[in-house]
């Protein structure tokens, strides 16, 4: 049982951690829409789609203006 | 289906004749409805972020066909640096702006993607229940007007920046209460751990010294958790404690604190119970309680909030340099605005230059437009039709007619009975009998068994926490307000909807409620002595006639309602539009007029007001009487709500004979006109004092205060922001048919209500005398009470499935 004296010091620990963590995104907003978020997982797209050759050449030019 | 093959690609407005403008999608031309959407559209694909048709739940926001001049009127604001939003560190602003058009997540998506990209800009929030867009933004990098310019781009439309401290206060409070349930809920599930060890201990043996280091560490955890999230109960009672009359949070504090203390206590002596997984458990479930209450709060105040909208936000100031976009506020009195045909005046005025109809159905309920020439008056708020004037500011802002109706509404809210289903008085007997018992327990214990006295008391106080009761009704709302919105209702005043349940009087407002304020053809008369015209013909010319016009009453004409083959493409020569007329014009050699009598005929006709002539060189052709076309729905709300015994009424701006035509059809016997916003108040009252419960349906500004009297209020889709924001509910849907929705509804929250009220107040009585005769333990009391309080929530959320079961079925 001695164990004990490890594992709840190591859990307060853990759970220090924890409430800094959700004081945190609490903070930076991330509770403030909970709707939008879950939809950008269907919306962005890291690997972009082959792109059609005019809207490649916008894009430069967009990052070039 | 003709109407889904015709719709804009971007906004899904139907596309107008003659206009082929088309964007490219995956090679398929697809077509868009004016410039304005195909630039949005192009925007869109060429940006990578054609997804967003693919995922979005509703259709864009028409765009803005005067992008140019809204942009303009933002640079001028490029400098005032009070605009730009609130200082953070480093020179970066926060950027609080309420745009228009945000619908759904896709939207949300589409901002935050093409805004970010903007230099200057860090970062980008989008709230899609409130609207309001959030940039920090550098303005060394970037401008104010680049910002705005960018959501205009995509089709939104940002709002200036005037009340955002408000919202921004609300975002801490719901941050601030996110924090403490965190913090309570975490602090909750470590004490319950080793609350179990201990029971664990109290059944099959357990060390002394592991003992104490399990209650060490319990108390450890929960002070932090009493400091941090019980705070507020104890703000909470000290302050209704000083104002003299004792709230919910006294006995809360009171549990809360005595058994923290005496589980101190025990602890250090080193015998005895310890309560701590009690006092953190009470803390998180009354902190969710709360947290519930104020979220809904909060919705209910952002519906209200758009209050401001009413007047136009910018003006066009004619400075003697020349002409400059400013904010409508800055206006003075003597200052000369512009106010171009189809813009909205900014102040009150006196015309000083051009002649031009006025729409002022907002203001009186007429629904015929008026004519103003140089010294007539206009009121703010007012459109202006048909030709741009010059206009000189008599009274602004706080001045203008509009805000001295708004300060009407004010005094009618004031004056609306208080509907609140627990009276006041309820409160503190029901504290100060629990404090009695629990008082009582504490001593009859002494005599019995001292040992066990205070965990008795403790019990008795915990158990008699009304939980589910005061969480009984705000859940019932909550679910009530997201059904209701659900099916296109928007409730912003949860207590209107008990008294919504005992209505017995329906008012009406006439123009743009019952009917929807656009004229049809209700009649044409062919002049019999004109034998060879027919009546097809006589509509087709007239529609290519009007087809010219922006006259409200140019509508009636279109082919769309009028279901003949479209004409508009006639030849027509010479059209002339004679300002509050009529319109001439010349086809297939033949001379066409059209419009009013007395423009069309030299002599007086017979026939009302209403009626609209055609006729050429010789003579009259055709007789087209006009009515105010009916709302969808409203003939089969009318009939349903008189079949369960309602009484109804008509209480109308606009003239008798106008009121008479829409009361006669749909069988509405009592019925008023002519009535100013005063009378309409002063006719409220006289119902109210023969003890009827008024709901009032209205959309214009001249019902705000009538709307704010009345017992329950709705207003319908289009209506006015400033009645909207008196209204308790607001249709967003076309059909009056959600009138009857709403009321069935209310009947099936009544009955919820009913049915959590019940359970909560059997609960409470029922384990009050297990705690005072002791056999309850205080964790069987809060674990008692929460269960109790989940099955009020799980209750509730009845109503919210049930809808779901409707739509798929």
């Amino acid at each position: 049982m001695s164990m004990l004296y490890v594992l709840i010091p190591l859990a307060l620990i853990l759970l220090a951690f924890a409430v800094w963590a959700l004081v945190w995104a609490i903070r930076s907003g991330q509770f403030d829409d909970l709707e939008s978020h879950g939809w950008s997982v269907v919306l962005d797209d890291d690997q972009k789609p082959p792109p059609h050759p005019d809207d490649e050449k916008e894009e430069e030019e967009e990052k070039k203006s | 289906m003709e109407r889904t093959e015709e719709a804009c690609f971007h906004c899904g407005e139907p596309i107008p004749e003659g206009v082929s403008l088309f964007v490219l999608r995956d090679g398929q031309q697809k077509p868009v409805c004016c410039s304005g959407c195909q630039a949005v559209a192009e925007l869109i694909f060429s940006s990578g972020l054609g997804r967003y048709y693919q995922f979005r739940q509703d259709l864009g926001r028409k765009a803005e066909e005067d992008l140019e001049h809204n942009i303009e009127a933002w640079r001028g604001c490029d400098e005032r640096e009070s605009l730009w939003g609130a200082e953070l560190a480093d020179g970066r602003r926060d950027l609080l702006l309420q745009t228009e058009g945000i619908r759904c997540a896709a939207c949300a998506w589409l901002i935050r993607s093409h805004v970010e990209n903007k230099p200057g800009v860090e970062s980008v929030q989008v709230d899609t229940a409130t609207g309001y867009t959030r940039i920090i933004w550098q303005p060394d990098k970037n401008r104010l007007s680049s910002l705005a310019e960018s959501l205009m781009e995509l089709g939104y439309k940002p709002h200036l920046p005037l009340a955002s401290a408000e919202e921004q206060g609300r975002q801490e409070e719901r941050r601030n209460s996110m924090k403490r349930l965190g913090v309570a809920g975490l602090g909750m599930m470590q004490v319950m751990m080793y609350a179990v060890g201990l029971y664990a201990g109290d059944a099959f043996g357990i060390a002394v010294a592991e003992r104490s280091f399990l209650e060490w560490v319990s108390l450890l955890v929960t002070l932090p958790v009493l400091i941090y999230s019980g705070r507020i109960f104890f703000e909470g009672a000290i302050r209704s404690l000083k104002a003299g009359s004792p709230g919910m949070d006294v006995p809360v504090a009171l549990a809360i604190s005595l058994a923290f203390i005496a589980s101190c206590y025990n602890f250090f002596v080193g015998s005895g119970e310890v309560w701590f997984d009690s006092v953190v458990m009470f803390i998180f479930f009354l902190s969710l309680g709360r947290h519930i209450e104020m979220m809904l709060r909060h919705r209910n105040l952002q519906a209200g909030a758009a209050l401001a909208r009413l007047l136009p936000e910018w003006a066009e100031r004619l400075a003697e340099t020349g002409r400059e976009t400013v904010p409508a506020s800055d206006l003075v009195d003597g200052d000369k605005v512009l106010v171009r045909a189809g813009e909205s005046f900014p102040a009150d005025g006196a015309l000083i230059s051009g002649v031009t109809e006025v729409d002022e159905a907002l203001l009186t309920g007429e629904s015929r437009p008026v004519a103003r020439g140089v010294g007539d008056q206009v009121i703010a708020g007012t459109i202006n039709l048909s030709q741009p004037v010059e206009v000189v500011v008599t009274a602004s802002g706080q001045e203008t007619t509009v805000s001295a109706l708004g300060r009407l509404l004010l005094l009618a809210q004031s004056r609306r009975p208080s509907s609140s289903v627990i009276p006041a008085w309820l409160v503190p007997v029901f504290i100060v009998t629990v404090l009695v018992i629990a008082a009582g327990t504490w001593l009859s214990w002494q005599y019995i068994d001292p040992d066990r006295a205070f965990s008795a008391m403790l019990s008795v106080l915990v158990a008699s926490c009304p939980c589910a009761l005061s969480l009984a009704l705000p859940v019932v709302y909550a679910a009530a307000s997201r059904r209701l919105l659900d099916d296109g209702i928007l409730l912003t005043r949860g207590e209107a909807l008990p008294v919504l349940t005992q209505v017995d009087t329906v008012i009406f407002d006439k123009t743009g409620t019952l009917t929807c304020g656009q004229p049809e053809i209700a009649a044409v008369r062919v002049n019999p002595e004109r034998p060879e015209v027919k009546k097809e013909r006589a509509l087709q010319v007239a529609a290519a006639l009007e087809a010219s016009s922006a006259h409200p009453i140019a509508s009636a004409f279109h082919p769309a309602k009028t279901g003949l083959p479209d004409s508009r493409s006639l030849a027509m020569e010479t059209v002339t539009v004679h300002e509050a007329n009529g319109i001439s014009g010349g086809l297939e050699g033949a001379h066409w007029k059209i419009g009013k009598a007395e423009f069309v005929l030299d002599s007086d006709a017979p026939g009302s007001d209403e009626s609209i002539w055609l006729a050429d060189e010789h003579g009259w052709v055709a007789c087209f009487e006009l009515q105010d076309a009916l709302r969808p729905g409203a003939e089969t709300c009318v009939r349903n709500l008189q079949q369960e015994g309602m009484t109804l009424a008509v209480l109308s701006g606009d003239s008798a004979e106008a009121v008479n035509r829409v009361a006669d059809r749909l069988h509405i016997s009592d019925r008023t006109a002519r009535q100013s916003p005063e009378m309409k108040l002063t006719r409220l009252e006289e119902l109210r004092k023969t003890g009827q419960h008024v709901l009032m349906v209205g959309d214009g500004v001249n019902d705000a205060p009538v709307l704010a009297a009345a017992d329950v209020s709705m207003t319908v889709k289009g209506g006015a922001e400033l009645a909207n924001s008196a209204a308790d509910m607001i249709l967003t849907s076309e059909s009056l048919g959600l009138v009857n929705k709403a009321i069935s509804t209310a009947r099936r929250t009544r009955q919820l209500v009913r049915q959590n009220l019940t359970w909560a107040v059997m609960y409470n009585a029922s384990v009050m005398p297990l705690a005072v005769s002791g056999l309850l333990k205080p964790w069987m009391a809060a674990l008692g009470m929460s269960l109790s309080s989940l099955l009020v929530v799980a209750n509730a959320s009845r109503l919210v499935r049930n809808n779901t079961e409707i739509t798929n079925s």
